[in-house]
């Protein structure tokens, strides 16, 4: 069992400090760096798609499901993408039961707000009759196990999922939505691949991808998602304050460290269908 | 919910050959796999993929009980929450717990509960998590099963491991371990769970419709399917350390 606290002793947050100092961090990465991501995706046979996805200790499940239902009134011809984060009890010892708190409804909204803008979830082509049917797609992460910076891991998981999702293809009918045979995939669901990408600040040091115990001592934190060359969502969470020059530096290092993640993973390969980009 | 596929069942259960759907022989179980420690953040933790199952446990305790008036004075508690993820069936679930987790939740506690030496823990609790994050029939079993190896996996003292499985019948026979759509389109179900320290039952149910004699053959069945499953989860421990020794020595 690994020591998890809600406080962190003074020890050992002096050591954290001291570290960054440094520039160094406490489990050996530099300021810049992400820990290892692993991917599976496509292992839960009843869900459309699905991604297992670690980061670090951190783990995630994720499936994609659908439904059909009818647009909202001011995007007719619009499908629905929702996300939903469960902190699981299972997952740490600081997750309580109940139903969604503070933290699970901001994990699955910023990891939402990145991938519903940009020309992420193709929602007009997830249309079947203007006015009558769309797909309502959902997105619904399960964390595992907790061990920081939650919100890139389940974005990258996401994404993930998406591509590897196998949606029933439907068509209108007089009787309403039916199945043509055929499915949605890849392109007709995801087209760009927008990250999060998060960076903790403890005092006046910045660095990317905090862990739990980095996440504990930090006042607070702030997740860039970005495109290829736009960004999609800001979050700046947490009782910490940030200058303005350092919002433009972490804005920077936010698309350097999209593009070496994008380059890494090449979560193209994910996509059912799809020829590699 | 509308969904463009409907979920429909087969009409036969057994194929040409005399096989089931899935190409198994009536007393075979499906394929499964166990580890433990697979959640670090876990005091006992283990995962377990059972046919199309697939399932985590975690166990924390003994800790305080939240709230705190669950207490008992003179003896801890154990508490189980079986969840089931919105994914994890054909229609999409809702998230909040229904019914029906509740109720297995408290069977599967009450299953656990006589193997465990809850009277030296007072003021205590023991919380077992359990989350099917696929489903494919047969979770009862399978979280009871996974979940008396997260306990051994806490170090929590135990009489014995606690091993569970099903038996039912389909178009008319009796068979071991009933898939999803055996479940579902067969005739009768009978979850059993066994305390080995005892050799006696500790999950029961049963739904549909057997004689007598198919009940006393059922049971037999359901032994014979117990005693391999249990030899899997004594091994799933071992492996744990098995491992740790190999790493040790590399």
């Amino acid at each position: 069992m690994m020591d998890v606290k809600r406080i962190i002793s003074k020890i050992e947050k002096g050591y954290i400090k001291n570290n960054l100092k440094k520039e160094q961090r406490v489990d050996g990465r530099g300021l810049w760096d992400y820990r290892d991501f692993e991917i599976k995706t496509g292992i839960i046979t009843a869900a459309e798609g699905s991604c297992d996805i670690s980061l670090g200790g951190t783990r995630i499940m994720i499936g994609v499901k659908y439904d059909v239902g009818t647009p909202f009134p001011d995007t007719p011809d619009e499908g629905v993408c929702t996300v939903m984060a469960e902190l699981l009890p299972l997952a740490s010892p600081l997750f309580e039961r109940g139903p969604p708190d503070e933290e699970s409804i901001e994990l699955a909204r910023v990891v939402d707000r990145g991938i519903r803008h940009a020309d992420c979830v193709q929602t007009k082509k997830l249309c079947i009759q203007k006015d009558e049917a769309v797909y309502i797609i959902f997105i619904d992460m399960y964390v595992i196990n907790h061990s920081g910076n939650m919100i890139d891991c389940g974005a990258v998981g996401s994404l993930a999922a998406l591509l590897s999702a196998k949606i029933p293809q439907g068509k209108w009918t007089e009787n309403g939505p039916e199945w043509t045979g055929e499915y949605i995939s890849g392109k007709d669901i995801i087209n760009e691949l927008p990250l999060a990408i998060t960076f903790g600040k403890i005092d006046d040091m910045l660095f990317l991808d905090p862990n739990l115990a980095e996440e504990l001592v930090s006042d607070g934190r702030i997740t860039i998602s970005v495109t290829k060359d736009q960004i999609t969502s800001i979050q700046k969470s947490g009782s910490t304050t940030f200058e303005i020059d350092e919002i433009k530096m972490l804005s920077k290092k936010a698309f350097e460290a999209a593009d070496k993640l994008r380059e890494d993973l090449n979560l193209w390969q994910y996509a059912e269908n799809i020829e590699e980009e | 919910m509308t969904l463009l596929i409907q979920d429909e069942y087969p009409k036969k259960l057994f194929r040409e050959d005399g096989k089931r759907l899935d190409g198994r022989e009536k007393l075979d179980l499906r394929p499964i796999k166990m580890e433990v420690d697979v959640i670090k953040n876990a005091d006992g933790s283990a995962y377990i993929e059972w046919g199309n199952n697939k399932i985590f446990a975690s166990v924390y305790g003994p800790r305080e009980v939240h709230p705190h008036h669950l207490a008992k004075p003179d003896k801890g508690i154990l508490r189980v929450f079986y969840r089931m993820a919105t994914f994890s069936v054909f229609d999409r679930k809702r998230p909040a717990p229904g019914r029906r987790e509740k109720e297995i939740s408290m069977i599967i506690s009450d299953c656990l509960e006589p193997v465990l030496f809850l009277e030296l823990y007072p003021g205590t609790s023991f919380e077992v998590f359990i989350e099917v994050v696929d489903a494919d029939g047969g979770t009862r079993c399978a979280s009871t099963t996974v979940a008396a190896l997260a306990l051994a996996d806490a170090g929590v003292p135990m009489r014995s491991l606690v091993t569970s499985c099903a038996v039912g019948k389909i178009d008319g026979e009796l068979v071991t371990d009933l898939s999803g759509i055996e479940d579902k389109a067969g005739e009768a179900d009978l979850p059993t769970a066994m305390t080995w320290f005892n050799d006696e039952l500790s999950l029961l149910q049963f739904d549909g419709q057997i004689t007598q004699s198919e009940l006393e053959e059922s049971l037999e069945m359901a032994q014979d399917a117990l005693e391999q499953i249990y030899e899997m989860q004594l091994d799933a421990l071992k492996r744990k350390y098995i491992n740790i020794q190999e790493e040790a020595e590399d």
